[in-house]
């Protein structure tokens, strides 16, 4: 009975270290092949696929550890962690009421930095970059400590996070087609006013 | 809930039983529903992104006064409204439903002070003549071949999110009616839900308003 559980753990395992080297295949094969021809299309689908390959590649990654094949890395933070685990299991929710004030003044802080950029005339795609770097940091915030997910068991983790990201990175596929809506215009764009002073 | 504890001190994370997650019911329903609404969310940004990127020009007309100082103390308040959420949590975690009551109250005043600035942050617009498919003239002017989908974008995002808090407001407010009747776990998935509109407005706000700054002072020139 075990051996048959270890043989389909096995398997899983596989299975998804080839998708992993599957996605990054991918990814190296449009380099490789195209060379950046097609510009935020090639851009979009290395980051889809790099995405797909982290995410296939965290299991087997995780599956390693627990059977002493990698040596963690971060082995202070894992003790930590197992610490905050006792306490969600003792009923006493990780996340202390100062922490959270921390992290509040940090989500105004990154607010303030992004009202700030607003003002500041940097170029318009560095601008939206810099922006979504930081929404998605404080996304991240809320989401770890606000919405509570850094103290859940890490199987609600890997089940919310991945799907969402995937599903997001399958939306933004479509994106970068706008481009190229742009490209095949006719005539040329009407030029936005220049203003003077 | 005792089984959930008794299991979680000896399952590994990968053990499945009969609470693979290790939470409840309620709890899990809340988190599905939030990663299909912010799916909803989600088409609607990339929407609006395709939108302004595949048209010829598309109004910045966002001044200092009102809009940005408004959106920004809207940004305030909806944060601030979620940490009061996360104290409102903890005390009922901690068995105060008075203190948990109390910080509910304080949450769904945010909320609605929220709402309340943002409509006037419509009217402003709308007084000046914008609507879901047509701009001010001015702004025609001022911006020339803009896409009149500006209004159709802005409302419709913005819209559905006002329409967020406002059911988030309700739903706090019988949560808050009824405090002693409901569990721990009902007042957590309440904040769940409270702090996803929040974490929305992370992306709308940047999105919808600091990309639409107006720099030059174009409008009212």
């Amino acid at each position: 009975m075990v051996d048959i559980k270890q043989r389909e753990v096995t398997t899983l395992i596989m299975i998804l270290v080839g998708m992993a080297v599957l996605s990054l295949a991918v990814a190296a094969w449009d380099v490789v092949s195209n060379g950046f021809r097609a510009g935020t299309d090639d851009v979009f689908l290395i980051i889809v696929c790099l995405t797909l390959a982290l995410l296939f590649a965290v299991p087997p990654l995780l599956w390693a550890r627990a059977n002493g094949m990698l040596k963690n890395p971060f082995a202070e933070e894992a003790v930590a962690e197992g610490g905050v685990d006792m306490e969600v299991a003792h009923g006493e929710h990780g996340g202390s009421d100062r922490q959270n004030v921390i992290v509040w003044a940090g989500l105004l802080g990154l607010t303030a930095f992004e009202v700030l950029l607003a003002y500041m005339q940097v170029n318009l795609t560095l601008m939206l970059i810099i922006l979504m770097g930081a929404s998605i940091i404080k996304a991240a915030l809320i989401i770890a400590y606000f919405m509570h997910l850094k103290f859940e068991r890490l199987s609600l983790i890997l089940t919310i996070v991945p799907t969402l990201v995937v599903l997001l990175c399958l939306f933004a596929i479509l994106f970068p087609d706008s481009f190229r809506l742009h490209n095949l215009r006719p005539v040329e764009p009407v030029q936005q006013v220049e203003h003077e002073g | 809930m005792g089984e959930v504890r008794a299991e979680s001190l000896t399952a590994n994370d990968w053990g499945g039983g009969v609470h693979p997650y290790r939470i409840g019911h309620r709890k899990l329903g809340m988190w599905l529903f939030i990663m299909s609404d912010s799916l909803t969310f989600g088409a609607l940004l990339v929407a609006y992104s395709y939108a302004r990127v595949a048209s010829v020009n598309w109004p910045t007309p966002f001044s200092f006064y009102p809009s940005i100082v408004f959106s920004s103390v809207m940004t305030l308040v909806l944060l601030s409204s979620s940490l009061t959420m996360v104290f409102a949590v903890s005390a009922s975690k901690r068995g105060k439903k008075g203190a948990a009551r109390k910080w509910i109250m304080f949450t769904m005043l945010f909320g609605l002070t929220f709402v309340v600035l943002h409509l006037f942050e419509w009217k402003h617009l709308i007084d000046e003549g914008l609507a879901p498919f047509e701009l001010p003239n001015e702004w025609i002017e001022k911006f020339p071949g803009a896409s009149p989908l500006f209004g159709s974008t802005f409302f419709g995002i913005t819209g559905l999110h006002m329409f967020h808090v406002l059911t988030g407001v309700i739903y706090l407010g019988v949560i808050a009616a009824r405090i002693r009747k409901f569990k721990d776990e009902d007042v957590e998935v309440s904040g769940l839900y409270w702090h996803f509109v929040d974490l929305v407005w992370m992306f709308v706000f940047p999105l919808v308003y600091l990309l639409s700054v107006d720099y030059h002072g174009v409008l009212g020139k």
